[in-house]
């Protein structure tokens, strides 16, 4: 494995990391915008903006991009969160220039009115599409709780009165300021000729603007708020718990992963124990979230309406216990196993490591091997995790439910 | 070149694996042939209580000790039920493969079975069923297999209700014993390994007896044609299936192509005419589902409830309109998707130990990634439009879940 980096006089940082063994290449733009840096008029325009960079540019149409790529075999797509917008590519190695050249293309979209009127219609089937997904449902809707007025709590899909508003102008108006080559990285990982591609970058991206792009950074401690929403044609109860934790550039977030897997790993943790092989949950997981400037602890738990008394009782005893003796030895020595093994798997193939790869730049600006961060989780010690529960008490959490009959309610 | 291992142990137990250089981590499935399609009468749902039960404490250690023993070894669990086999698998660094598979002999031949475990694995599985109605995605494509297979094959993997809360321990422990039969399954690992050292290990573990041959499964009827599920959602969510060639026939590759002309790509025909240019749905995409017994074209699509009718309309009309004409570069750019999903997939253990162990049941042989490739080049415009002309599509079967219903010409 080979680190490559350049930085454009732009401030576009280019990076790559070279694995010849490898029977793929990915790519990667990473641009470091979201939901969190709208305003509420125009929420959910980062992922609108997502789709729409499909829709072609002055030379392209939508469909000729869709076949471009197709031509290829590269399995692309793209992602938005609350902070990132995320365009990437896995392909054979013979066509990574390709892609990547389509890729600069459409960095620089068209943004027709026309394209953009259409697409409005597939965004507001995708915000229908996870109102019929409770599980995603109540992690948004927690996390708008949770954060209260901080803009990481804006919905990333936004509403459905918000996209009908939202106009062509003002989204190129938010991709001008947003889509900078400073506020973004292209990365690559796998089997890839550096020189070539750095080539084609120069060539398609040097021309781009500078811009001014702000994020405010501030911390939230979180509401602590308790809400229960009702929906009649739902049959289980969807609880979300949500509480602070690091930031994504505290070394601490890997005593914090790794807490996370000890109290709510899918099999093996102390919600595993507690509540799923208990058969009072039918599923119990928490998983932390690394944010720019502020973090949480996420959890989400389904069981019956009757089992939601037994279940809250539950977590609140896992915490005290959590909070009176700490974790244990054991569960360290667990949970590193599962986090390292994870950690191997997932960057064997050449899509993973690019996420990997790129979330690192975005956040620390800087390259980590996979070596760095073994060494970095084999490192972390019984106190960094029993501070961590000390200083941020998970079980004073943000809670959000979401379910079928009255009662069930929050303690 | 490719080069897999093979071993079949007196039992008739079949040992595969694929080798691969580039990587730290191994994976293995044991493929039992238990799945939901081999049940009997009256215990649909049992095979998804068995994939909880079996972990609940094996050889001489309870559950808590047992689970512990795997996370220890940072091993993912990642079991599966399907229509005739039930796969229990695991991926991990490969320094811990022998404890892995010393731990998956003990669940495998010596669960412990206990009956008050018993209880919490059916509740759970109970759940899953009930939990179901919140998830009507998924929902409408289990029941459209159910609706679309000749019984028993469609039967729900997950179970039903009734059925679940009348089975008993006793009852489950005999499933067990008939499902586990190691002279039907297979063992297929990849990635990291060293053969000679699992076979060594496999004959220690799992050589018995021959056990009686599995009977071949007796085909019923399909159920229905349309099937609407009311539900006060944001969506309606459709479902829809019709026939097409098993993985056994000539044409396999022929049929392949033609579901990538249809939905293989951005550019392929369901997205760009119901998404791209209507922009009635987010999600729309068919694809290929083959068992071994049968095999189909499964669509799913969501869309608002005004738009369902318009939506299904475009799906049929478009799968209809295949047989008409298909342009060269359809073809090729179908032929260069599924070549580089294979090579992309070849990079993962976990999914090589399912490819291998999958060839091996319905083919009787393992295919090396170089003959699937040259297949895929063998086909050409006319060899799937000729496909497609013998083998138009008549019958759809669909699902609908969602507050309005749509109407099937």
């Amino acid at each position: 494995m080979e680190f490559k980096k350049k930085i454009l006089a732009n401030g576009l940082a280019v990076i790559g990391e070279v694995n010849k063994s490898a029977k793929s290449a990915a790519v990667g733009f990473f641009v470091k915008t979201g939901s969190r840096d709208e305003t509420e008029q125009i929420n959910g325009v980062s992922h609108f903006l997502e789709h729409m960079l499909f829709k072609g540019t002055e030379k392209l149409s939508a469909f000729e991009v869709n076949e471009a790529f197709d031509k290829t075999g590269a399995q692309f797509n793209a992602f938005t969160s609350e902070e990132n917008t995320v365009f990437y590519a896995a392909v054979l190695p013979e066509y990574l220039a390709e892609v990547t050249g389509l890729w600069t293309e459409l960095m620089r979209p068209a943004l027709r009115d026309e394209d953009f009127n259409i697409e409005k219609n597939v965004i507001k089937e995708e915000i229908a599409m996870y109102k019929d997904l409770p599980n995603f449902d109540v992690m948004d809707r927690c996390r708008r709780l949770h954060f209260d007025s901080h803009p990481c709590g804006n919905s990333v899909l936004g509403s459905e009165e918000n996209i009908s508003n939202l106009t062509a102008e003002q989204m190129r108006e938010y991709f001008t300021r947003r889509y900078a080559p400073n506020n973004m990285a292209a990365a690559f990982a796998g089997n890839f000729d550096w020189e070539q591609i750095c080539s084609i970058i120069e060539g398609s991206c040097e021309k781009w603007q500078k811009q001014t792009a702000i994020r405010k950074l501030e911390d939230s401690p979180g509401s602590k708020k308790k809400q229960r929403i009702e929906k009649p044609n739902l049959v289980r109860e969807h609880i979300c718990l949500m509480s602070p934790a690091v930031q994504a550039q505290d070394p601490r977030r890997l005593a914090a992963a790794l807490l996370a897997t000890i109290i709510g790993d899918d099999v093996g943790s102390r919600f595993f124990w507690e509540l799923v092989d208990k058969a009072l949950a039918e599923a119990a997981s928490m998983q932390f979230g690394a944010m720019d400037g502020t973090g949480i602890f996420c959890s989400y738990i389904r069981c019956s309406s009757e089992n939601v008394g037994k279940v809250l009782d539950t977590i609140k005893s896992i915490f005290e216990s959590l909070s009176e003796s700490g974790v244990t030895e054991e569960e360290m020595k667990t949970a590193k196993n599962k986090i390292l093994s994870a950690l191997v798997i997932k960057n064997e193939l050449s899509m993973g490591r690019l996420i990997d790869l790129g979330g690192n730049w975005i956040y620390l600006q800087q390259y980590r091997s996979i070596e760095d961060d073994i060494n970095a989780i084999k490192a972390v010690t019984i106190d960094d995790v029993n501070s961590l529960i000390e200083q941020f008490k998970p079980g004073d959490f943000t809670q959000l439910s979401i379910g079928p009959a009255p009662g069930g309610l929050f303690k | 070149m490719e080069i897999f291992d093979k071993h079949i142990l007196e039992n008739g137990m079949v040992v595969l694996g694929e080798p691969m250089e580039a990587v730290e981590s191994v994976a293995f499935d044991f493929i039992l042939p238990g799945g939901a399609a081999r049940l009997p009468e009256g215990c649909c749902g049992a095979v998804s209580v068995i994939a909880d039960w079996i972990f609940r404490g094996a050889g001489d250690r309870n559950s808590r000790e047992l689970g512990d023993a795997l996370d220890g070894l940072g091993l993912h669990r990642a079991s599966s039920v399907g229509s005739s086999f039930i796969t229990i698998g695991a991926v991990l660094e490969a320094g811990n493969l022998a404890k892995a598979i010393e731990l998956y002999a003990d669940i495998i031949l010596r669960a412990s079975l206990k009956q008050d475990q018993f209880e919490l694995a059916r509740q759970l599985a109970i759940d899953a069923v009930r939990a179901l109605d919140d998830d009507p995605r998924q929902k409408v494509m289990l029941k459209l297999r159910e609706q679309f297979y000749p019984d028993p094959l469609g039967r729900s993997t997950l179970g039903e209700i009734a059925e679940l809360q009348t089975l008993t321990a006793q009852k489950t422990k005999q499933i067990v014993k008939d499902s586990f039969n190691l002279s039907g399954t297979i063992f297929s690992i990849a990635g990291k390994y060293d053969f000679d050292a699992i076979v060594a290990q496999m004959k220690n573990l799992f050589e018995t007896d021959r056990q009686k041959p599995l009977e071949p499964l007796t085909l019923g009827s399909k159920a229905g044609k349309y099937t609407h599920i009311h539900n006060e959602g944001a969506q309606v969510h459709i479902g829809l299936m019709t026939g097409t060639v098993r993985p056994t026939d000539e044409d396999y590759y022929n049929a392949r192509i033609a579901v990538s002309v249809l939905s293989g790509g951005m550019s392929a025909r369901l997205f760009t005419e119901v998404r791209e240019k209507r922009g009635l749905c987010y999600a729309v995409k068919a694809s290929y589902h083959g068992l071994k017994e049968a095999a189909g074209i499964a669509c799913y699509a969501g869309t608002t409830p005004e738009k369902g009718q318009e939506t299904l309309d475009v799906i049929i009309a478009e799968f209809n309109r295949l047989g008409d004409s298909i342009s060269e570069e359809e073809v090729e750019r179908a032929k260069v998707g599924l070549k580089s999903a294979l090579v992309l997939q070849s990079e993962s253990s976990s999914s090589r130990a399912a490819g291998i162990g999958g060839d091996y049941y319905i083919l009787g042989r393992v295919r090396s990634l170089d003959e699937i490739k040259s297949k895929i080049e063998q086909t050409t415009v006319d060899s799937v439009m000729s496909f497609l002309q013998n083998n138009k599509f008549k019958d759809f079967t669909v699902v609908t879940i969602g507050p309005k219903e749509v109407k099937i010409q």
